[in-house]
């Protein structure tokens, strides 16, 4: 089975620490606007991640069914996006369900580190798990979503 | 080499003409102040102006984010904000763990140096390189968490807030700043915010912030990680949050300060000790930004007549002061009068201790029923705890008497009431009883803005009896205290100019910081280099608060302390004795290099470069 990012909402405890993890791992440096993955703190009581679910949990707000250029595609179970293809249009981006598709030059997402997820080694209180993927948890974090701020 | 991590600017932003500008700072300054804590010192020395009211336009309000802060390091993203305190007159600092240290340095500036007064209510936008100042008619009167919701609804759900509540604009001596359910909360700096019209600072931060190694700076912080979840205290935290050593400290050491300290062990503190209450309350943990060893609580009441509490809480400090100091053992009061304070912005530890102060004043007849209005008394202090810190904070009735702290209202109320307040320079202390611990008592008097257990930590060596590189410490002993306290002074100002949590001190010595600030920055510091910078940073405080005329004089401990012995309790019979005070405050002004006055001479000063 392959293994996924799975959120547990109620053990985040908004410190973004893996937001960081996230961009310097990948870039170098640090923009939580360029992290794969987003954290949301929402007064005293609510904090959670939002990841990306790689096409498990995202129903017709898919990227791939959206992407107007076929750019988006998956291999192994995983979602990426082929450079050479996209055309920066954005639109994966406004539909991404979980708000986790990115936008440079080109558009981005979470490659699970090549297997060893950054996030979730700097994420001691386990709300973020590299395991089977749990549909339940990405329903958790998509009721969260839906409630606005 | 060009240095990295910071990003090498100070915004000044005049809210007198709502002209702001950007100026650049070298590798010298750096060097020289490290950042965080030290930055914000070197702005309110520099920039406030001798004699000046700090209640008036002429003071400044700086805030700056540690060299941590924004990077991958584990509880390092502490900011420093830093005035001449309204409550003491000297120059203070209050530090705490909030987003809007780090999103400061994304939006450009290590610091912020706020002068001026607006002529109306206000709130600062800044966004990159645009900066202003906004209207904020419409957010004056509203409490800590309606203020960044509206905030948010108008500028985005990503902006960072800190804001004051109705305290800090009534100009309570005792108003806290708020970020993210956290507060720098000592000293009164949330009244520096009301007295400049500034509601609240709003920060958006687009760019990058890239450090010098940042393959290293992700090894480093790993390795820590590991470090800290392999610690007993990353459990005990994880668990029970601060609080996690109250029973330790009010029964085995009896050093817990209770009923204005009247008495050092409280006897009903099974009912405010969290291995009690965790378990029922804790609904979730809470960290500050960057935490990976979260001590943060969400204490959440759901049921009687306190329901729908909701804080990050209870930290040891408050169960301290709006509880024990206030004889109050239930646990869901000390939840709501914690959420009073953090609402309307207030200092729990010297809004408990005043509370506390009026008790005993209540208890010795000093004032009665009719002057409060309701029975201030220990054995109703459950309700009268939160109902006090209401009116406090509106300054209502009574409250207006005690908005300001034990020393304004002491004076206010005369009688002999003085006797009575325990502070130091005019702060009131937090929880450990110090004639148990005598040189955490000569670090109440040292600590540059009042009484204050984190200014040198030194509750922590004496009451486990090691730390750093001293072992066998005797708390009831004075011996060699004074050099101790002006070491681990120095070492707390390195602390938070990196922007460390003091809870990581047993992890990161000062000699481990050099890594992480070279991974960070590619600048090279030694251990002494940087302890050199937290003596500066010290001295730069002691000189300050010289000139405005707080000297030794005005240092000393309150009459409890030196007069009143420990009536009980593995503490018993112990007080501060006016000699041991004296031998002390003697031994440190020899540490330090200073005139028996408690003045830095011009030799230190220049031995430190500080002009």
């Amino acid at each position: 089975m392959v293994k996924m990012l799975v959120p547990y909402p109620e053990n985040c405890t908004g410190c973004r620490f893996c937001e960081m993890a996230c961009t310097i791992y990948h870039d170098g440096k640090i923009n939580h606007a360029d992290a794969r993955l987003q954290v949301h703190r929402r007064g005293v009581k609510v904090d959670f991640p939002s990841v990306c679910t790689h096409c498990v949990s995202c129903g017709e707000d898919c990227c791939i069914l959206h992407c107007p250029v076929e750019a988006i595609k998956k291999k192994d179970g995983k979602v990426y996006v082929d450079q050479e293809e996209c055309t920066a249009c954005g639109e994966c981006v406004e539909v991404c369900p979980f708000g986790v598709m990115r936008m440079e030059e080109k558009a981005f997402n979470c490659d699970l580190c090549g297997g060893s997820p950054t996030c979730v080694k700097f994420c001691p209180m386990k709300a973020i798990v590299y395991e089977e993927p749990k549909p339940e948890q990405y329903e958790k974090v998509k009721k969260l979503l839906a409630v606005e701020e | 080499m060009k240095m990295k991590g910071y990003t090498g600017k100070i915004l000044k932003v005049d809210l007198t003409t709502e002209k702001s500008h950007a100026r650049p700072f070298d590798e010298r300054h750096a060097r020289k102040y490290l950042g965080g804590q030290g930055f914000a010192v070197e702005i309110v020395y520099h920039g406030v102006p001798k004699g000046a009211d700090p209640l008036g336009p002429q003071n400044v309000l700086a805030m700056a984010g540690g060299v941590f802060d924004g990077f991958p390091v584990g509880t390092g993203g502490k900011v420093a904000f830093a005035a001449k305190s309204p409550a003491t007159n000297t120059l203070a600092e209050s530090i705490m763990g909030g987003s809007i240290g780090p999103e400061l340095k994304h939006a450009g500036y290590d610091a912020l140096e706020i002068v001026g007064k607006a002529d109306s209510p206000s709130y600062l936008y800044i966004e990159d390189e645009r900066v202003e100042v906004n209207d904020a008619a419409d957010l004056w009167g509203k409490d800590t968490r309606q203020v960044p919701e509206m905030l948010k609804k108008r500028h985005g759900w990503d902006v960072k807030v800190a804001c004051i509540g109705v305290a800090g604009e009534k100009l309570s001596r005792i108003a806290s700043i708020d970020c993210d359910d956290r507060q720098a909360g000592r000293a009164g700096l949330g009244a520096v915010m009301g007295s400049k019209n500034l509601k609240a600072i709003v920060i958006r931060g687009t760019n990058d912030l890239v450090p010098a190694e940042p393959k290293k700076l992700l090894g480093i912080a790993f390795r820590y990680q590991k470090i800290y979840e392999a610690s007993p205290s990353f459990i005990e935290d994880t668990k029970y949050g601060t609080g996690e050593f109250l029973g330790w400290v009010n029964k085995e050491k009896g050093v817990f300060p209770t009923r204005n300290f009247q008495e050092s062990v409280f006897a009903e503190r099974e009912k405010i000790d969290p291995y009690y209450w965790a378990p029922k309350y804790v609904t979730k943990n809470k960290a500050c930004f960057a935490c990976t060893k979260p001590c943060g609580k969400l204490f959440e009441v759901k049921s009687g007549k306190f329901a729908g509490v909701a804080i990050d809480g209870i930290e040891y400090e408050t169960l301290y002061s709006l509880g024990g100091a206030c004889g109050n053992s239930d646990v869901e009061s000390v939840a709501r009068a914690n959420e009073l304070c953090d609402l309307l912005g207030m200092d729990t530890i010297s809004a408990g201790v005043t509370i506390g102060f009026a008790m005993e004043l209540m208890q010795r007849g000093i004032i009665t029923e009719k002057d409060v209005g309701f029975k201030l008394t220990w054995d109703n202090s459950s309700d009268a705890v939160p109902r006090m810190v209401e009116m406090m904070g509106n300054r209502r009735g009574f409250g207006d008497v005690l908005a300001d702290g034990v020393k304004v209202a002491a004076k206010k109320i005369g009688k002999g009431a003085e006797r009575y307040a325990v502070h130091t320079k005019g702060l009131e202390p937090p929880a450990y009883d110090v004639r148990g611990m005598k040189g955490h008592a000569l670090a109440y008097m040292t600590s540059t803005r009042g009484a204050c257990h984190l200014r040198a930590g030194f509750y922590a060596p004496e009451l486990v009896g090691k730390f750093w590189k001293w072992e066998g410490i005797d708390r009831f002993s004075t011996a060699n205290k004074g050099f101790m306290v002006s070491q681990t002074e120095n070492f707390m100002c390195v602390y938070d100019s990196v922007g460390l949590c003091k809870f990581s001190r047993g992890f990161y010595l000062i000699a481990k910081l050099p890594e992480v600030i070279e991974a960070i920055t590619g600048l090279t510091f030694t251990e002494d280099e940087l302890l050199k910078i937290g003596e500066r940073i010290h001295n730069m405080k002691g000189a300050f608060n010289a000139r405005e005329g707080v000297t030794r004089k005005d240092w000393l401990l309150p009459p409890r302390i030196l007069e009143d012995p420990i009536p009980d309790g593995p503490s018993k019979g112990h007080k501060i004795s006016v000699e041991e005070m004296n031998t002390m405050l003697d031994d440190y002004m020899k540490a330090r290099g200073w005139t028996m006055d408690g003045v830095p001479t011009p030799e230190k000063l220049k031995e430190l470069d500080i002009d």
